[in-house]
């Protein structure tokens, strides 16, 4: 059954369209990832999901429709989001930063802070140090941890591997499958590298210029020229 | 030496109560609030109606005057801020305004010569031949009673750690969930609470008159501008500087030229080193 369901999503800001009825489904413990150049309209459809944009079309979410609700409303029904700047506070402790994730959700504090230090040890031994004195890769793992603490059931992640080192982009891939295998959750990722798309989805889809214009399967995605269409042009 | 160490602290303590109602808003709704001295200017005025025109006990007075302070803040908040917001020139004028205008309420309700409040708690300690009358050590003390459990607050609640959030990143803050009108709003009513109350012990340390909203809106602006945006412990040393420059100053100098040097000090702090001394965008 589909978690998240988005049905001809238009995203605008003032006059400028950055989405164009974009449609697609999302089924619930599954990892699906939408893939495209620089400025397709990825994170404007993360935005538009959390409700920080200005749309026309419908998303539902566990069968409800949260078009037009607010984003307080949509995090505590359970989306969580690590964006791709990440938004962190940056003169706020690592821990502190989590406890503001846990908003919306104060009871599952000790068990989701539980569960996040197991994931991500290098938190736990970093609690006290404050996020602006910290790498690209720590950084990423504050975001995925801010959003756990809300107690999402989808986890939204814009391009999680972006600028962080090979061997840093693994850990995260191993972190977003336990999270779907060992938490049940749902994860949808953006990206621009491909390939990394390619080996951790079970779905993919292509956005180019504000439009979905293909999607499928890795494997019969990965050779389809519509993907390299949409990296290279036509 | 002594003499000006006391009446330094004193002063200090008053002047960070003063400052940090300012600092909240500044940093966390990026605005200047230039009607936040009319909050001292309340709550003077409602303190000394209600203890010396209705006779109430002075513990419950000030605690109206505060309740007063904190719907101000809101109505401001609802009336003024949040239907400008985004334009910020537009929310500072009117703040300005507004703050002129409640000047003139208070005239017309209470006449335009000042007025002497009666000490909270009366007395005078001598100490080292200084006079500190208990009234000015009441008000010191419980500066620093409401800033640290402002820290606290600040520091270890979930509200609290929203307020930051809000501060440091406005979209980290929406996407954990946060509403950034609700901490605003209640960020407007803790402003406001703050300055009522400064302005029952500013008024104390003075006198109460009309035009009594000016003075302390320099020393918050001051504050802001020496500390850099928005740190309570930035606030605080910065509250200390200016204390003591003005009790050194009137007591080595001249007692005439003691708001002089703080004007100085912002101008050259503005030249010198415009994000503050320790400007960085956090509670």
């Amino acid at each position: 059954m589909a978690l998240l369901e988005i049905d001809k999503l238009s995203a605008f800001y003032g006059k400028a369209q950055a989405l164009h009825e974009v449609s697609l489904s999302v089924g619930a413990g599954s990892i699906i990832a939408v893939v495209g150049a620089n400025g397709a309209g990825k994170s404007t459809l993360l935005d538009s999901i959390m409700g920080l944009t200005k749309t026309t079309g419908a998303v539902r979410f566990d069968g409800a429709e949260i078009t037009g609700c607010k984003t307080k409303e949509i995090v505590s029904r359970g989306i969580g989001y690590g964006p791709e700047r990440f938004n962190l506070f940056p003169f706020m402790t690592v821990r502190d930063n989590l406890l503001v994730g846990a908003y919306t959700a104060r009871d599952d504090i000790g068990k989701n802070l539980a569960a996040i230090h197991k994931l991500f040890p290098r938190l736990a031994e970093r609690e006290t140090q404050e996020t602006s004195t910290q790498s690209g890769g720590e950084r990423q793992m504050v975001s995925l941890g801010r959003a756990l603490m809300s107690s999402p059931r989808l986890l939204l992640v814009d391009e999680p591997t972006i600028g962080l080192a090979p061997k840093v982009c693994l850990e995260i891939a191993d972190v977003l499958r336990r999270l779907r295998d060992e938490f049940s959750l749902t994860v949808v990722i953006t990206e621009q590298n491909a390939n990394f798309a390619l080996s951790l989805a079970e779905r993919v889809h292509v956005l180019e210029t504000g439009r979905l214009v293909a999607e499928g399967r890795p494997e019969d995605l990965a050779n389809d020229e519509r993907l390299a269409a949409a990296y290279f042009g036509h | 030496m002594l003499q000006v160490l006391i009446q330094g602290l004193l002063l200090s303590g008053l002047y960070a109560l003063i400052a940090v109602g300012f600092t909240l808003i500044f940093s966390i709704g990026r605005v200047l609030n230039l009607a936040y001295g009319a909050y001292l200017l309340i709550g003077g005025y409602a303190y000394f109606y209600f203890t010396q025109a209705i006779g109430l006990p002075k513990f419950a007075a000030v605690l109206l005057a505060a309740v007063i302070g904190c719907a101000l803040g809101i109505l401001k908040f609802l009336l003024i801020v949040r239907p400008l917001r985004g334009n910020h020139v537009a929310i500072e004028i009117s703040t300005l305004i507004l703050a002129v205008v409640l000047q003139s309420a208070v005239v017309l309700a209470f006449g335009d010569s000042s007025k002497i409040l009666l000490p909270i708690i009366p007395g005078v300690e001598r100490v080292a031949g200084a006079a500190v009358p208990y009234s000015n050590l009441f008000a010191a003390v419980m500066s620093w009673v409401i800033l640290i459990a402002l820290w606290i607050f600040i520091r270890s609640t979930h509200t609290g750690r929203a307020m930051q959030a809000v501060s440091m990143d406005a979209k980290g803050a929406a996407i954990s969930g946060i509403d950034a009108d609700r901490v605003n709003m209640i960020t407007w009513a803790i402003s406001g609470t703050l300055g009522a109350v400064a302005g029952v012990f500013f008024a104390s340390y003075t006198q109460l008159y009309p035009g009594m909203w000016v003075a302390p809106l320099i020393i918050a602006v001051a504050v802001v501008i020496v500390g850099g945006i928005g740190s309570i412990i930035g606030t605080l040393i910065v509250a200390h500087i200016i204390g003591f420059m003005e009790v050194l100053v009137s007591t080595y100098l001249a007692p005439e030229l003691r708001g002089i040097f703080t004007m100085v000090l912002i101008i050259a702090i503005l030249v010198l080193r415009p994000r503050g001394l320790f400007g960085r965008e956090e509670l």
